[in-house]
């Protein structure tokens, strides 16, 4: 699987309620200095990427700031292994499934 | 006194280079039929350019990112394709824009049809890129087309009635002109003086160059010296225009126009000095758009770039400029008229200026590039303000250049 598969793809839970769409994926590096998937960025209301304001160190321009954070109210980070399932109707939450805080410090 | 004079070299080339034929074609037809009217807009877009061309400079000296390797970083891989798409095709046009330029150059000499003269034109920029070391060609052509400097000592021997002259600065709309043609023409020089290709071409030339923090100083003084030098030599042009071309309903539509009131300022010698000074500051600008259709791709991809390396070992990067070069020829040797793809390129170039500056601003104040190097709180306010002209110029551009069937 590419990573660019997931990107945008839709986000459902269980019940079939549609949570957002996928915006970005988040590594970890590890002490062999491979990447491992920690999980995806889920976005309710914009497939815009983040520009780099998903960190809490950037904040300046303020403008731009606060636009792009409005932008992606709500918008939260899901462990891979509370995904469930992938298919042609998106990406399966698990039931139960823990909304992370998306922002980095 | 070495430093001394690299700080003096820098600011010199950076004159010559500023004027292009974008700037050369648009000055003279805004001057031809509104005045001094639009004067403001190179002011303003001098302003712009000295903000955002120091902005992506400071960002490839601290962190020795290019602009191109920024904008796929900050947008990401799909974002960054479509914008480095935007930027390629609009770099080609102006690309195709200043070979037709050299042309128009010899023509103007010769006599000879530019159709003849492109393939050489082109040839010689493939030939410059190829063979030239980066800051030899950056020297000569800056230096060279410090002769337009030409066009403001013509003013002067015009004897202008001053009084009348300083009257038309004032913006306005002439009688002749409606306002939609006035403000797709503010577009034009707005994108005339901020060509993205210029921020391309000074970010990835100081890493050529190999700038670091300790350059910081020469860079500034650089772009805020040299780029209003370089604007006063484009209200220059319009001036002539506005006192030769202007009274006797002289249409632009060529470059024997351009150069008209210099030569009836100054005969001869004037004519000598305009033509090598055109020929050097096209010649120049098709050079670093070629580079730049180069680091833009070469920036995206991640291959390796740069003139500091031999061309086997940045082979991709050399590719794609002669293959840019060929399709520059191929474009111009249709017959269209390269004061044509002049006019539209600059129009274009103001649709795609929030592509490049918006990430250039993002990155300028991220820490993790920057370090204490991130934008003050003055070049944020100024970045914004600009950055709402930008958006505004790129949105109204299109409509615009329908309303008024580009520019007529």
């Amino acid at each position: 699987m590419l990573l660019t598969e997931l990107l945008r793809m839709r986000v459902v839970e269980v019940d079939g309620t549609e949570v957002g769409r996928v915006v970005d994926a988040r590594f970890r590096i590890d002490a062999q200095g491979g990447a491992r998937l920690v999980g995806l960025i889920v976005s309710p209301h914009t497939r815009a990427p983040f520009l780099g304001y998903e960190r809490a160190a950037l904040d300046e321009p303020l403008v731009l700031d606060r636009f792009l954070r409005w932008l992606h109210r709500g918008s939260f980070l899901v462990d891979w292994p509370d995904v469930r399932r992938l298919d042609d109707d998106g990406l399966h939450l698990r039931e139960g499934y823990e909304r992370r805080p998306s922002t980095l410090p | 006194m070495k430093r001394l004079f690299a700080v003096a070299l820098g600011i010199l080339t950076a004159i010559g280079g500023f004027v292009d034929i974008g700037d050369l074609v648009t000055n003279a037809v805004v001057g031809s039929r509104f005045g001094l009217g639009l004067a403001w807009v190179t002011v303003l877009g001098v302003v712009g350019i000295c903000l955002y061309a120091n902005m992506s400079g400071r960002v490839a000296a601290v962190s020795g990112r290019a602009t191109f390797e920024i904008i796929r970083e900050r947008l990401g891989a799909r974002a960054g394709m479509a914008n480095l798409a935007a930027s390629f095709l609009i770099n080609l046009m102006t690309m195709t824009a200043e070979i037709g330029g050299v042309a128009l150059v010899f023509q103007l000499v010769t006599g000879i049809d530019p159709l003849l003269w492109v393939p050489l034109a082109a040839f010689g920029v493939w030939i410059v890129v190829w063979r030239a070391k980066f800051s030899a060609l950056e020297n000569a052509t800056g230096l060279l087309g410090l002769s337009l400097i030409v066009f403001a000592v013509a003013v002067f021997l015009l004897q202008p009635d001053w009084g009348h002259l300083g009257m038309q600065l004032i913006p306005r709309i002439p009688e002749s002109e409606s306002g939609s043609t006035y403000w797709y023409y503010a577009i034009a020089l707005f994108g005339a003086a901020m060509t993205p290709y210029e921020v391309f071409f000074f970010s990835s030339g100081g890493i050529e160059e190999g700038w670091t923090v300790k350059d910081l100083g020469q860079t500034r003084a650089n772009v805020l010296v040299g780029f209003p030098l370089g604007g006063i030599l484009s209200i220059a042009i319009a001036a002539c225009a506005t006192l030769v071309l202007l009274p006797q309903a002289i249409d632009v539509t060529s470059l024997s126009q351009v150069v008209l009131p210099v030569v009836q300022a100054g005969g001869t010698i004037a004519f000598g000095f305009v033509v090598v000074g055109i020929a050097a500051a096209t010649f120049g600008a098709a050079l670093e758009t070629t580079l730049s259709s180069g680091y833009t791709l070469a920036q995206y991809f991640g291959w390796s770039w740069g003139k500091f390396r031999r061309p086997a070992r940045a082979a991709r990067f050399h590719l794609i400029m002669l293959i840019g070069l060929v399709i520059a020829v191929l474009v111009l040797l249709t017959g269209v008229d390269p004061i044509a793809v002049t006019e539209f390129s600059v129009v274009f170039s103001a649709i795609a200026l929030p592509l490049t500056y918006i990430p250039i601003l993002i990155v300028a104040n991220d820490r993790q590039y920057m370090g204490r190097h991130v934008n003050g709180k003055l070049v944020n306010a100024l970045g914004l303000v600009f950055l709402v002209v930008i958006v505004a110029a790129s949105v109204a551009a299109i409509p615009l250049m329908i309303i008024t069937g580009a520019g007529q």
